[in-house]
């Protein structure tokens, strides 16, 4: 820096340097925190993969090609035979979601912060009841459920249920606390109760929203009902563990397939139904 | 929803007092609507009735629900869940998250972009088969994936492993896709007219834009990881499922309880790790 420079001049150079210390300090940063997960990669690797694997078992690439082979084929002879399950699983994951809708009520009423009823005993409540419920595995509430009504579709779709409350209360919550408060406060200066609040200002702004995190969540329980028969809940998950037990490693490519199937379909019901909704 | 204009009398006729009524739907799409409606509720109650439903047990049901809870499955065994093994086995699953999120992430961002009708190399080919692959990969559930591992590698942790990368990949990879549909194309133009080819308009015509979001979706991928690694076990796939696998069947409710209980708390922590850590990242924006 020479002493012609103008102060100004001086000014700016001592701005970039601050810059540059920043963004000097800023790589270190960074560079401490790519080494700190690159070193827990490998430790994880280390204990999951390399200590935990049963490498003799496993034996050599060729086997475990060989072994994976098995799937490659598909048993044709089982596709009569899945019909059935696939509409139950699919039966199950419209009931499932349906009751969960219906259990979200509560769930939305309390948790979203404008219209819950009583702020510090009910909220916190609503929140509980969404985390919970979505903490929890399907297949864990499925096995809850198997101990409380027994074997069978009712199982399942109480399971499918209590796993979306969480999902869908939190989404519908969340759009509720975003809306216009406008058309709530006409309602209730033309003298309106809270029901009808709640009916004629809340419900219309919101609907579209709520109605397509329900239709994605419809989506995600046909995929997850194939999987209930794992405890004993029915659908094509019973089928494919019975195919799994029995070695009939073609039917249990079969059952993928048509779990695929299924799921396609939903899929693209819930494109065209998206669509429309919003 | 679609919904009709007022009914106004047609052709300008002297209207009737009975079309004064407003209705929402008039006569084709009313019968469109309400069809629908009817379909959708008669095929559910066809579906209840097909599945034999025990709706009579219901009413018993909170009751037995109560009785269940409080005679077999509390007190919880809190001890069992503080011992060395199991608390080693926690440690484990969330490994397994880690590596299955970050091998499923690395999986799903070409799958991302493959996928993205906007960027994709080719709309006719590798569009369709990347959407394919992501679709499948999501379609099968996390505990098949485990199932299908575990018989072709044996038991162990790698089988989860790989369960979650495939999982994590399929469910990332649609995210990825979305958000790079989603960005400004301007940048992307720009660089296209200066002569870069499809890497370099990625890494610095769309990368930019859409990091922030990835790492959004990558730490909430590690969550929804770690969700999952706690049931993989389940089939052997290792982990703390086994645990739980174990006291099911042997019908130590009590333990089961203790166990249920650290997975909700370690999701409750895994989620408001993943929450904070979000919020920072989307902070530096």
């Amino acid at each position: 820096m020479s002493n012609s420079a103008p102060s100004s001049e001086m000014g700016k150079t001592s701005v970039v340097d601050a810059l540059l210390a920043e963004r000097r300090r800023q790589r270190g940063i960074h560079l401490v925190i790519v080494i700190v997960l690159t070193l827990l990669v490998a430790w994880s690797v280390d204990v999951t993969v390399i200590q935990d694997t049963d490498w003799e078992r496993m034996g050599s690439l060729a086997e475990v090609l060989r072994s994976a082979g098995r799937f490659v084929s598909v048993d044709w002879a089982l596709f009569p035979k899945l019909v059935e399950p696939a509409l139950e699983t699919f039966m199950i994951a419209c009931l499932g979601t349906l009751l969960g809708v219906i259990i979200c009520v509560p769930a939305v009423w309390f948790g979203a912060l404008n219209i819950t009823p009583f702020k510090p005993v009910t909220y916190p409540l609503a929140r509980l009841m969404m985390t919970l419920s979505r903490s929890i595995h399907e297949i864990v509430w499925a096995l809850f459920f198997v101990a409380v009504v027994g074997l069978g579709a009712m199982a399942g779709i109480f399971a499918l249920a209590v796993r979306s409350v969480g999902f869908i209360a939190k989404m519908s919550a969340e759009a509720i606390e975003d809306i216009d408060p406008g058309p709530v406060e006409a309602i209730r200066a033309v003298g309106g109760n809270g029901f009808q609040v709640l009916l004629y200002a809340i419900l219309p702004q919101v609907l579209p929203q709520v109605l397509g995190v329900i239709i994605f969540e419809w989506e995600i329980n046909i995929r997850r009902s194939a999987v209930l028969g794992l405890v004993g809940a029915g659908g094509l998950g019973l089928v494919f563990f019975r195919q799994m037990n029995t070695f009939n490693f073609p039917g249990v490519t079969t059952v993928i397939l048509a779990i695929l199937a299924i799921i396609l379909v939903g899929e693209v019901v819930s494109y065209f139904l998206r669509k429309e909704v919003i | 929803m679609n919904s009709g204009g007022p009914a106004t009398a047609k052709g300008g006729a002297p209207a009737i007092a009975g079309d004064l009524h407003w209705r929402r739907y008039k006569f084709p799409e009313s019968l469109y609507e309400y069809g629908a409606w009817i379909l959708v509720l008669s095929f559910l109650a066809w579906s209840v009735s097909y599945l034999e439903v025990p709706l009579g047990r219901i009413p018993a049901m909170f009751e037995r629900m109560v009785v269940v809870l409080s005679s077999r499955y509390y007190p919880p065994d809190m001890e069992y869940v503080m011992d060395r093994d199991y608390l080693g086995s926690v440690l484990e699953t969330i490994q397994m998250a880690y590596l299955g999120a970050l091998f499923g992430l690395l999986l799903s961002i070409p799958l991302g972009w493959f996928g993205a009708f906007n960027m994709t190399p080719s709309r006719r080919f590798v569009y369709p088969v990347a959407r394919l692959f992501t679709m499948g990969f999501r379609a099968v559930h996390e505990m098949i994936w485990a199932i299908l591992f575990v018989s072709i590698l044996g038991f162990g942790m790698l089988a989860g492993v790989l369960a979650l990368t495939f999982f994590c990949a399929g469910f990332a990879g649609k995210l990825f896709s979305e958000e790079i549909e989603a960005i400004d194309m301007g940048p992307v133009e720009a660089m296209r007219a200066t002569g870069a080819n499809q890497f370099q308009v990625m890494v610095f015509g769309v990368f930019p834009q859409v990091r922030v979001a990835f790492t959004g979706i990558g730490i909430y991928t590690w969550d929804v990881a770690f969700r999952a690694a706690t049931v993989v076990g389940f089939v052997g796939a290792g982990g703390m499922g086994w645990y739980l696998k174990r006291n099911v069947l042997q019908i130590e409710t009590e333990r089961v309880a203790a166990i249920l209980i650290s997975i909700v708390v370690l999701v409750l922590v895994s989620e408001a790790v993943s929450a904070f850590a979000r919020d920072r990242v989307m902070r530096m924006k």
